[in-house]
């Protein structure tokens, strides 16, 4: 089917955690301002930015990834995302240097390499930032390459009225991220709808992989134990 | 000429290019890991294992131009190893950096990683070994980036889940699952089912959700 020309010219839309407004305001308005890009605050649980209706992205500070003590608390959002993600990416920004303080020397340590090879073998794409306007063009970079693969998020964002109250419905569900909920609320016209659809129906209209679409039939049709209830 | 798959790392070796011998990388890699060099490697500096290899983009090959593209473009075409792709990233090389995390992160969706200068690549070279000695073990269980938990009972979930149905809390939502069991039976039930469980209005309410 030949694209109507002008279809996908609208810019990517890029979901925000409304968290990153106090910790990334400079990134927020990068992308906005300077990349022309439509940025949304959502109550994003576990991601800091999805680009896609498959990429998550998390911005972590290089000094992080110094230390083993934020170890546990990284590797379970990590572990987290990829239930709900097909692709991750990490940006690595490198630290704000505060007025006054003179520029902190970065001593390599052997745990800042040991998470780097784990997230490598974790198949968790990285990048690298000097700052936060650096990280606003890399998340600008991302998005227009999933806007190539045809997996930009294109619908809209704003639920209203019925909407919330579906979109809060799904969100509630397991492993699936804000995107996928969002595209559940526009595919499908009502729960009944999803409930009844076949596992390529779903994969289809939320645009999951079909292992997380398996997930989902399988939890719309599970037979909860009485026992198990709390 | 890239000799894909053809170099068969031994287990816990690293096998590294003949340029290297006498290096500062190599010179700080022995004694912590069993480096070997071979001729022939052609693109590849490093062979941590059978799937696995390192290119090493130095400050010198960064300011010389564009060889070194050349270079990575030709080995993603010709191989099928993962390669890594290991930068010096120093004052003078830092402005090319983000020209070159474009291309191989991005466009070529290689790994790329920066060092400061040789010491720095020897470790992180060491942190990989290791890294692929236990992939090659299956002991993938020790990466704590991989999900591996299985899944709790949905049981709590599905009862959070029909508790945002508008009009339902935790007692409506306890309910209907003893009732109708899954979400898709409920979904399926008729208003005068419905109403067998909560009052008409509440009923009403479920059923247009």
């Amino acid at each position: 089917i030949p694209r109507v020309p002008g279809t996908h010219s609208a810019s990517p839309c890029v979901l925000a955690a409304s968290r990153e407004l106090s910790s990334g305001a400079a990134v927020l308005s990068c992308l906005r301002a300077v990349h022309g890009l439509r940025v949304r605050l959502c109550p994003l649980g576990s991601s800091d930015y999805i680009v896609s209706t498959r990429l998550a992205v998390e911005r972590l500070l290089q000094s992080e990834l110094q230390s083993p003590r934020n170890r546990s608390r990284l590797s379970q959002r990590l572990q987290r995302l990829q239930g709900a993600f097909q692709r991750i990416c990490v940006i690595v920004e490198t630290d704000r240097v505060r007025p006054g303080e003179t520029s902190r020397v970065f001593q390599r340590t052997q745990h800042y390499d040991g998470v780097l090879s784990a997230l490598i073998q974790a198949g968790i794409r990285i990048l690298f930032s000097s700052c936060q306007e650096e990280t606003a063009a890399l998340l600008k970079e991302l998005a227009l390459l999933e806007h190539r693969k045809d997996a930009a998020i294109q619908v809209p964002t704003e639920p209203e009225g019925h909407w919330r109250d579906l979109l809060s419905f799904y969100l509630s569900i397991p492993n699936l991220s804000y995107g996928a909920a969002l595209n559940l609320c526009h595919a499908f016209g009502s729960i009944a709808a999803v409930a009844n659809s076949s596992v390529a129906a779903l994969a289809a209209g939320a645009r999951l992989s079909r292992a997380q679409a398996e997930e989902l039939h399988r939890f719309l049709r599970h037979d909860c134990d009485p026992e198990l209830l709390p | 000429p890239v000799t894909a798959g053809a170099i068969v790392v031994p287990y816990g070796h690293v096998i590294g290019n003949e340029k290297w011998r006498g290096s500062e990388v190599a010179q700080r890699l022995q004694g912590k890991v069993r480096l070997i060099f071979e001729d022939g490697l052609g693109l590849v500096d490093f062979h941590l294992s059978n799937k696995t290899c390192i290119l090493f983009i130095s400050e010198a090959d960064l300011v010389a131009g564009d060889e070194f593209k050349r270079r990575l473009v030709k080995f993603r075409n010709a191989s099928s190893l993962r390669g890594i792709v290991i930068v010096e990233k120093t004052q003078i090389s830092d402005q090319y950096y983000s020209g070159v995390q474009k291309l191989v992160v991005l466009e070529l969706g290689m790994v790329l990683l920066p060092v400061a200068n040789q010491g720095e690549a020897s470790q992180l070279i060491i942190q990989l070994v290791s890294f692929c000695v236990r992939e090659q073990s299956r002991d993938r269980g020790s990466n704590p980036f991989l999900g591996r938990q299985r899944a709790p009972p949905p049981e709590p979930a599905v009862l959070q889940a029909l508790q945002r149905i508008p009009a339902v809390g935790r007692t409506k939502a306890l309910l209907l699952l003893q009732r109708f069991g899954s979400i898709h039976r409920l979904c399926n039930a008729s208003s005068e089912e419905l109403e067998q469980v909560v009052g008409q209005t509440v009923a009403q309410q479920i059923y247009t959700f």
